[in-house]
């Protein structure tokens, strides 16, 4: 009984919180439901790169063009090809999923700085591209993308989209929680740790590698395919490198030890913007562009420097500290 | 370049050290102040930049895995970009060239003067560069770190010196190509990120190993690019940059990485 009840209750603490954003959103300044819904978006998005990045010990700056990947396939198959978004969401994710295991036969033969820069090269690469081509809208990008619907319920506003996107984010952190703690799971978590100690126990690093890269880009194309349908226009600024830094800052600000530095990553960052984006104006008269930017690189910083965890992982070890639960496994990695 | 040959790290924070040198040199030119005065500050303020940035942001994670230290110089960059723009704005500013004079004609190409100061200092600096690293203690010092951080310790040589030096002197470096290039491109805030990666790109096709390969390198972008545009619409340029580096890197990762795995062992 104690098992099952600290099974389920970090499931029940996030649901529960999940469930009175909309609340507390629509009274407090900065925020409104859809920075709501732009975080559940992101959440789902830096949720691959934890897998990624915390459990296989991969980085990957190109999470944009998966993102991109699916915007663009909801985008062309529901204005051009005629099919349901819901069909052109999945569509999206599986050709994510196969770009990636395509990329992923390649790209992992080289590691650490290498790696971050060919995903680098080859987010930008499709970027410029998407910029160039008919098919993407070129620079203007595609506009009227239709609503997501299901069945007769269609998701139009922001609220009702919140729920939508924030009950995908649940499931989808179940599943890759559940997955992380299968043996799939474990074998990474040794893979990230030491490459050479995992392969001579057996675990094939390469195929590991590849799979988690796979995850990664399908969660891209998830959320990048929920932004398309929400605000209903794409164009190649979805491939930005910014947004894969974004993705990046978010993973390491929650933490990529944990699945929850997802969500709580995605929180704290676009939260920590906004509020920026409302302020700084107001102090610094010559202030133009993204600069928002500045808050996202110290946000990082700070907490690259003094909770190597991240946020959400420097909160769960302390109550394992306490409390040793089967988790403290999953906690090795950085 | 230098900074990954001493610490082992890329520095993706150089784009931004050549964007604080122009904006810098622009900002001051545009402000009146003679040419010089203007290029001294200018790569002063950013030489005092890559100080604080390895003091702030890199000295007090040594210890830190490869992926934290490849975040941290982003977040670096990411934050010297956004202060650029939260403090400058985006506006483009606009320096003199150094030489005022029509274009020459070199052979029927005509070359604008400005690329002289280019080629000339570019030239200049990897001169320098390589009498640096090879001639002065200091800079076999900066290289026996590169190699092996224990034995140069154990000589009594320090590694976090040398670190803070060899991003003093990469923010030397990317700060004068920022001011020697700041006539050609008005520079913006925004700048720093599509510069540092070319020359990322410049590096690993060249070889991170060797100064001269940075500029081999840049120089075959600069072909492959201008062939491109003549069978491609223009726009296509930066796509095929970035492919060329994202093929070079997977398909001679063992060329190309062969003294990194060196290490590894």
């Amino acid at each position: 009984m104690k098992q099952l009840v600290r099974e389920v209750f970090p499931y029940v603490v996030f649901a529960g919180a999940l469930l009175v954003v909309p609340a507390i959103f629509t009274r407090v300044p900065f925020f409104t439901m859809s920075t709501a819904v732009q975080m559940a978006i992101m959440a789902i998005a830096t949720l691959g790169l934890v897998v990624l990045m915390g459990y296989a010990g991969q980085i990957s700056i190109g999470q944009a063009a998966f993102f991109g990947i699916g915007a663009f396939s909801s985008a062309i198959l529901t204005t051009q090809g005629g099919l349901s978004p819901i069909i052109a969401l999945v569509a999206g994710m599986v050709l994510a999923g196969g770009v990636a295991y395509v990329v992923g036969l390649g790209i992992f033969r080289v590691s650490g700085h290498y790696l971050a820069l060919a995903t680098i090269a080859f987010g930008l690469m499709l970027g410029y591209i998407a910029r160039q081509l008919d098919i993407t809208g070129g620079a203007s990008g595609i506009f009227g993308v239709p609503n997501l619907a299901i069945g007769q319920v269609a998701f139009r506003t922001d609220l009702s989209f919140y729920y939508l996107a924030a009950a995908i984010l649940f499931i989808c952190v179940v599943l890759v929680r559940n997955l992380l703690r299968s043996l799939f799971g474990r074998s990474l978590l040794a893979l990230g740790n030491s490459e050479i100690a995992a392969s001579s126990s057996g675990i094939n690093t390469a195929k590991h590698k590849r799979t988690t890269f796979v995850i990664a880009a399908v969660l891209a194309a998830l959320a990048g395919s929920l932004q398309a349908h929400w605000i209903t226009f794409v164009d190649y600024h979805t491939l930005d490198l910014l947004l894969s830094i974004q993705i990046l800052i978010m993973a390491s600000v929650g933490g990529v030890a944990t699945v929850w530095g997802a969500p709580v990553g995605a929180f704290l960052v676009i939260a920590l913007s906004q509020a920026a984006k409302e302020t700084l104006p107001e102090i610094f008269p010559n202030i133009g562009g993204q600069f928002e930017i500045v808050v996202y690189g110290m946000a990082l910083l700070l907490v690259l420097l003094f909770l190597p965890q991240g946020v959400a992982g420097s909160l769960q070890r302390r109550r394992s500290r306490r409390a040793p639960t089967s988790e403290t496994v999953e906690e090795v990695s950085v | 370049m230098l900074v990954y040959q001493v610490t082992g790290i890329i520095n993706f924070a150089q784009g931004e050290f050549v964007m604080l040198g122009a904006l810098g040199f622009a900002i001051l030119r545009e402000g009146g102040m003679p040419g010089l005065l203007a290029a001294t500050v200018a790569i002063g303020a950013t030489v005092l930049g890559g100080l604080l940035v390895e003091r702030l942001c890199l000295a007090p994670a040594r210890q830190a895995t490869e992926i934290r230290l490849i975040i941290l110089t982003i977040g670096a960059a990411i934050t010297i970009q956004g202060l650029a723009l939260v403090i400058f704005g985006t506006d483009p500013h606009f320096a003199p060239t150094f030489s005022s004079g029509p274009p020459i004609s070199i052979g029927g190409a005509v070359i604008l003067t400005q690329y002289l100061w280019v080629f000339g200092a570019t030239a200049l600096a990897v001169v320098a560069l390589w009498f640096f690293l090879t001639r002065t203690m200091t800079g076999r010092a900066m290289r026996a770190v590169a190699m092996n951080k224990a034995a140069a310790r154990s000589v009594g040589i320090s590694p976090s010196r040398m670190s803070m030096l060899a991003f003093m002197l990469a923010a030397a470096l990317g700060s004068i190509g920022g001011v020697v290039l700041a006539p050609l491109q008005a520079p913006d805030a925004g700048i720093g990120i599509a510069l540092g990666l070319k020359g990322f790109t410049a590096a690993v096709i060249g070889g991170l190993h060797s100064p001269a390969g940075a500029v081999v390198g840049g120089l075959s972008i600069g072909i492959v690019e201008s062939l491109a545009a003549g069978f491609l619409p223009s726009g296509y340029k930066d796509a095929v940059t970035f492919g060329i580096l994202f093929l070079v890197l997977l398909l001679r990762p063992q060329g190309l990485l062969r003294s990194v795995q060196e290490a590894r062992v």
